[in-house]
């Protein structure tokens, strides 16, 4: 058994050394492009992912959000139980914030939007939203009558649902409030584009104009308070620490606010697995063609080697050997670009997508996934035309039949 | 390089070769089975110069070209002494490589049977007939038909390696024979870089390597020139005399036969 796989990696090894140099770096070359093509797609889609994720953290969640007990409207005592949560080392910084669905209008337009009552110095430590502040400046504290817009409100600056926006508003405008329905006049001091939809589409104002629209003025009351953490915290530990805390508010992590992100990853996925299954097909019919050209321009030589006394099977293996070291080296290259090159790369140098900058995110593990179901795929792909002509009658092989 | 040029070196090295061949003729049957396998069984060992090696019997071959049957060999039967030196003659299309590829082993007949040292081969399946050829029988082909990417050290000792030979077994037994074949100086050359002549004489080491009882020629010299026709053959007499060897060889030319014991012509797939 084991001489006969000898000769098999022997026949193979020679083929591949001393056969012709450029089919083997073509088809070594193919094979590490449906490598690529193959983690490419999935290393883009996680990056994808890892951006959206980003974006609900950075603009608009934090990693935490506390939430009022099942039940009741408000969070009491706000401003004591945010010095709770920040007395916790992993704790960057809160926010308490008002919330409510508001009705804008400006000139002709009209929208519903998600308004937040913030303290725009405790907003800065949880989010990023002063920096995402495309036209105009940010909210300060002392600020009141003014109004900060997210770009899917405002309209222009590339919003996505321009239609359904205001239309224009811009820096200066003064736009009408109408919250529980009280209607108040907002100067617009700034508008922000995080790049990301579901932020885009909010606008902020003081804390203190909130609660003046919301008749609470002066009762330390919050309908969530988002809680940033030090950068690799876990944040199933964060809830825990602030469980035991005695925190008796709903505690949520942001994860479970990314309904609609996990909807359209799943949709993503699906799409992914159907460039995978496409991919693998290409490569099985990619090597089946090599092996298969490479062992008719062989047929005589099979012959040879069966009237000689080499065992059909020992033929087959060698053939197949041949494909899996074309297969292994297109991995190990593809591999290789990719962790040592590509995904670097994009992590030195962002690429620009519509969400924002993204960079690759290349997972060792699918990597061998997909580095083994394109071994079989060679397997299968060598297999076949290999044991359907070294099968054949052996005259017929000699004479090239 | 012709026999007449060989080196000092290779005329020592072919000298014992010379000393391992001749055990062939005195191998005992213990020796031959353990080589062939259990499964293929030497029933009768050539004892002698003399005994009868290989018998046709009866072979009918037909193959069919599109919608005619072309009756190849029409009832042949023949017999060939172990040591004797054959030339199978005839016209083209007289069926001359149909019948060495029956007695070869690389074909099967639609009737008869070929019995080669007492073993009706009729019985073996084909992979068993694939270990018989490995262990027994020799082949040399018109073209060569080396293994281009294997050099001639590597197109001789692939079979050896097969069998399951160490590689410093089957290494010395290329280096002997190729030496002996006056190739000693060439064991890493490819087939590409060698004349005619020169693959030919690989080929004759490749199918002279593991000691078979039997050699098969296919007209080894038609692709070669008058002078390297000659050497070649000169190298089945050697091998016929010196060494016992038995010989059939496929030719269409009277003074290639000229080298031979005996002669079976051929007819239109029959005896003449």
């Amino acid at each position: 058994m084991l001489e006969k796989a000898k000769v098999s990696f022997f026949l193979a090894g020679r083929s591949i050394t001393r056969g012709n140099k450029g089919i083997t770096i073509f088809t070594v070359f193919v094979l590490t492009l449906i490598f690529l093509q193959l983690v490419l797609f999935s290393s883009m889609l996680a990056g994808v992912t890892l951006k959206f994720n980003e974006l609900m953290v950075d603009f608009q969640t934090g990693n935490v959000v506390v939430e009022p007990k099942e039940e009741e409207r408000y969070i009491e005592g706000a401003s004591a139980l945010q010095k709770k949560i920040e007395s916790l080392p992993q704790v960057v910084g809160t926010s308490a914030r008002l919330k409510t669905s508001g009705n804008f209008r400006y000139k002709e337009k009209e929208m519903g939007a998600t308004v937040y009552g913030i303290d725009p110095g405790d907003e800065t430590f949880v989010t990023g939203l002063e920096d995402a502040v495309i036209s105009g400046e940010f909210l300060s504290r002392p600020d009141r009558g003014e109004v900060i817009l997210g770009r899917e409100v405002s309209g222009g600056y590339g919003a996505l649902m321009e239609s359904r926006s205001l239309g224009g508003v811009e820096v200066g405008d003064t736009v009408e409030l109408t919250i529980s329905g009280k209607t108040r006049e907002f100067r617009v001091k700034g508008i922000y584009s995080t790049l990301f939809f579901m932020a885009d589409a909010g606008a902020y104002i003081s804390r203190a104009d909130m609660e003046e629209m919301l008749g609470v003025e002066d009762l330390d009351l919050a309908h969530e308070i988002a809680v940033k953490t030090t950068e690799g915290t876990d944040e199933y530990e964060t809830r825990t620490a602030l469980l035991s805390l005695g925190i008796r508010e709903n505690i949520r992590t942001w994860h479970e606010f990314a309904g609609i992100l996990r909807l359209i990853e799943n949709t993503l996925g699906l799409v992914r697995n159907i460039m995978n299954a496409i991919g693998l097909l290409i490569a099985f019919v990619i090597i089946f063609v090599v092996i298969y050209v490479n062992i008719v321009n062989k047929k005589r030589q099979i012959g040879v080697q069966k009237a000689i006394g080499i065992e059909q099977n020992v033929i087959v293996l060698s053939f197949v050997l041949q494909a899996m070291l074309y297969a292994g080296t297109g991995v190990i290259l593809g591999y290789c670009f990719m962790r040592f090159g590509l995904a670097p790369y994009t992590v030195a140098h962002p690429v620009q997508i519509p969400l924002g900058e993204m960079s690759l995110k290349f997972d060792d593990a699918e990597a061998i996934n997909r580095a083994v179901l394109l071994f079989l795929a060679s397997i299968v792909g060598s297999v076949i035309p290999a044991y359907k002509l070294a099968e054949k009658d052996l005259l017929d092989l000699i004479w090239g039949k | 390089m012709g026999n007449g040029m060989q080196t000092e070196t290779e005329k020592e090295v072919g000298k014992e070769f010379e000393k391992e061949f001749e055990k062939i003729g005195t191998e005992n049957i213990a020796d031959r089975k353990k080589e062939a396998g259990a499964e293929i069984e030497m029933k009768t060992p050539p004892e002698k110069t003399g005994d009868v090696i290989i018998e046709g019997i009866d072979i009918v071959r037909t193959f069919r070209m599109g919608e005619v049957q072309v009756r190849a060999l029409r009832g042949v039967s023949v017999k060939i002494l172990h040591g004797e030196f054959i030339a199978i003659m005839g016209p083209s299309g007289s069926g001359k490589t149909t019948l060495l590829n029956q007695l070869g082993l690389l074909d099967t007949p639609n009737s008869g049977k070929v019995i080669i040292n007492g073993i009706d081969t009729s019985l073996m399946s084909d992979k068993e007939k694939g270990k018989f050829r490995l262990h027994n029988l020799g082949y040399v082909f018109q073209d060569y038909a080396l293994l281009p990417e294997l050099n001639a050290s590597e197109n001789v000792y692939i079979s050896l390696m097969m069998q399951g030979r160490s590689k410093a077994e089957y290494e010395s037994a290329a280096a002997e024979i190729l030496a002996a074949v006056g190739l000693g100086d060439r064991l890493a050359q490819l087939p590409s870089k060698m004349s005619g002549g020169q693959q030919q004489r690989v080929s004759i080491a490749r199918a002279l390597a593991h000691k078979p009882i039997i050699l098969f020629a296919d007209e080894p010299c038609a692709n070669l020139d008058s002078q390297t026709s000659k050497e070649v053959l000169d190298l089945f007499k050697k091998f016929n005399k010196e060494y016992g060897q038995t010989i059939v060889m496929v030719t269409h030319e009277d003074w290639h036969a000229a080298y031979t014991d005996r002669v079976i012509r051929l007819k239109d797939g029959m005896l003449e």
